[in-house]
């Protein structure tokens, strides 16, 4: 049998995002065992980050647009023309490589002209870049043309640098169970092993690492010592002012890590329930409850259908972090960029509003709801939220008072921050009355 | 060492059944040697004895990044763990120039012997599941050409005939 060849890998991985099939994380699960796996990672994720702007120089080095059944092959030079810019690769091997993956990609026909795209754009690299900065600065910015409209038109003093932002690779941050060990005393440990970190500013938990590193290189975390979150998320227990005897419910729980946090920040919960909709979704959960040595009662459901999972009690506190467009985390999840389209927005809002008003139901009175989501877009998150408070006779908009963030009408908006800031993320804290 | 010529594709020594190997002795030993020399030098990842004209059960592969972990699989079997499948772009040494989409059991357990006949098992997942399945298919005669459709078969047998003729 013939060796698996990586960049034809990339390209079908690619060619079913454009698709709208499956995501990064999915499909990247089914190559793990490949021997080029870092390869096909870097490359996935690059050419995702960069997909508008590697478009674009391809558009200029053909002679007529590919055929949309070539959907693949267009991936392939998307690829190569990556590998050529911003890899450390031979570029010989780039270009052997990526025509030999034409006929993996049964186009034999097509190794000509994945030869001599790739042979042209070395020989004009320097006028094809420097034309790009020239007269195509927006492309640079490399975001959906619908998505840099709707950020101009949100964020119109901010969408530059957020764009800049969500080009950025993602910073790795630790949350410190300080069960076990204060922050302090953590980043201790951490020098002890060599591994260059600092405390984050917003969240008390928060340990921002140098560089990113396998979790089996972090002291203690098998043993539950830390997770890996990011800082956005680490605000939520301390907003939701927990405190014992109290009854709280997590809404769309998985993977755990908010569900934990709150466990680590109140030991002395009467209960805290977990749902999220599959017994798939809850096999993640579980595995970091154990981890980290807690308990919390996890249920498979759809959150807004309550009469299929409820009993009947009132809960004093509940966290819906609720599915969102992940606009705030394209720098962790670059596929967004090519899955999401407009129309998405709408279709979210009505499962977030779907939600929000099942739950009010088990809500005690005094109790306090907080929504969040990891999106920057208005219309999901303060504007959703103005939209239940009209239609509510018992829900009061509680303000949130931080030095973090932004304060907005109805919550408080964490923008994408820099390699060594948090994750776009939206905060609404509501009581019952 | 000596490198073995592979067959290919419409040969009809390729649809053979090769039958089980009884005697595990130096000759064994070097015919092994040969293989891994001939798949590596061929930029395989595996290969099966049928594909050198010896039908007796027996495959060599490779999957390793670095091409130093040979393994060896005498008399081998595959059993189906789960039914997950996964499709893969296959290629093979004996049908040059050519990749097609095969779907097979993602996950299974091999079990074989070794060059000494001492029996082992393994469980063997991605690159290396697909390669022992498509390794084990040419024990039984049968190519990754026979999962897809005969019309594209056809068109394969057509371009290697022409292809032998020009070398013959």
């Amino acid at each position: 049998m013939n060796p698996p060849n990586s960049r034809a890998i990339v390209a079908n991985i690619l060619s079913e995002l454009l698709s709208g099939h499956g995501s990064l994380t999915t499909h990247l699960a089914k190559h793990k065992e490949q021997d080029e796996f870092s390869l096909i990672q870097e490359s996935c994720y690059g050419v995702c980050r960069w997909f508008n702007v590697l478009e674009h120089i391809l558009s200029g080095l053909l002679n007529k647009p590919l055929k949309t059944s070539e959907q693949n092959l267009k991936c392939l030079l998307i690829c190569g023309l990556y590998q050529l810019r911003e890899l450390d690769v031979a570029e010989y091997a780039v270009i052997n490589e990526t025509v030999s993956a034409a006929t993996v990609l049964k186009k034999p026909w097509a190794k000509g002209l994945v030869n001599a795209v790739l042979r042209n754009y070395l020989r004009k690299k320097d006028e094809i870049e420097q034309a790009l900065v020239d007269s195509a600065p927006a492309v640079l910015q490399a975001h959906p043309q619908w998505l840099q409209n709707q950020l101009n038109k949100q964020w119109p003093d901010d969408a530059g640098l957020i764009m800049q932002n969500n080009n950025l690779r993602p910073p790795m941050t630790l949350r410190v169970n300080q069960v076990h060990k204060s922050r302090k005393d953590y980043l201790e440990v951490l020098a002890d092993s060599s591994i260059q970190a600092k405390p984050g500013e917003l969240a008390e938990s928060a340990i921002y690492l140098e560089k990113p590193c396998p979790v089996s290189d972090i002291p203690g975390f098998a043993e539950g010592w830390v997770s890996v979150q990011d800082e956005a998320s680490q605000l939520i227990p301390p907003l939701l002012q927990l405190s014992a005897g109290q009854r709280v419910l997590d809404a769309c729980a998985s993977p755990g890590g908010k569900t934990c946090h709150i466990l680590e920040s109140e030991h002395s919960l009467t209960e805290c329930l977990a749902i999220d909709l599959t017994e798939t979704k809850l096999v993640r959960i579980k595995e970091n409850l154990e981890r980290l040595g807690l308990k919390a009662t996890l249920l498979a459901a759809d959150a807004s259908e309550v009469s299929s999972w409820w009993d009947g009690k009132m809960f004093d506190r509940i966290l819906l972090d609720a599915p969102c467009s992940a606009t705030g985390i394209i720098r962790r999840h670059p596929d967004i960029k090519l899955l999401r389209k407009p129309e998405d927005v709408k279709a979210l809002q009505h499962i977030q509003l779907n939600l929000l008003s099942a739950l009010w139901q088990c809500l005690e009175p005094g109790g306090l709801l907080l929504y969040s989501t990891c999106s920057i877009l208005r219309p999901e998150n303060e504007e959703l939220i103005g939209r239940f408070l009209e239609s509510s006779d018992n829900a009061k908009y509680e303000g949130i008072a931080a030095d973090w963030g932004v304060e907005c009408r109805f919550g408080r908006q964490l923008l994408p921050g820099g390699n060594q800031g948090p994750d776009g993320f939206f905060f609404s804290l509501l009581r019952k009355t | 060492m000596s490198i073995l010529q592979i067959l290919e594709f419409p040969d009809p020594r390729l649809r053979k059944t090769a039958s089980p190997v009884t005697v595990f002795d130096a000759k064994l030993e070097v015919l092994i040697e040969d293989m891994l020399e001939t798949m590596y030098e061929a930029d395989g990842i595996g290969l099966a004895a049928t594909q050198v004209n010896v039908h007796k059960r027996l495959l060599v592969i490779d999957v390793s990044e670095n091409k130093d972990s040979p393994q060896t699989f005498i008399n081998p079997s595959f059993e189906i763990i789960e039914d997950e499948l996964v499709e893969y772009d296959e290629g093979c040494l004996s049908v040059p120039g050519f990749y097609e989409t095969v779907s097979r059991p993602a996950i299974g357990k091999v079990s074989a012997q070794d060059l000494t006949g001492e029996a082992f098992e393994l469980d063997a997942y991605g690159i290396l599941s697909t390669c022992v399945q498509h390794e084990i298919d040419h024990l039984n005669g049968k190519l990754f050409v026979d999962y897809i459709s005969a019309l594209k078969r056809q068109r394969i047998r057509n371009k290697l005939e022409k292809e032998h003729k020009k070398s013959a």
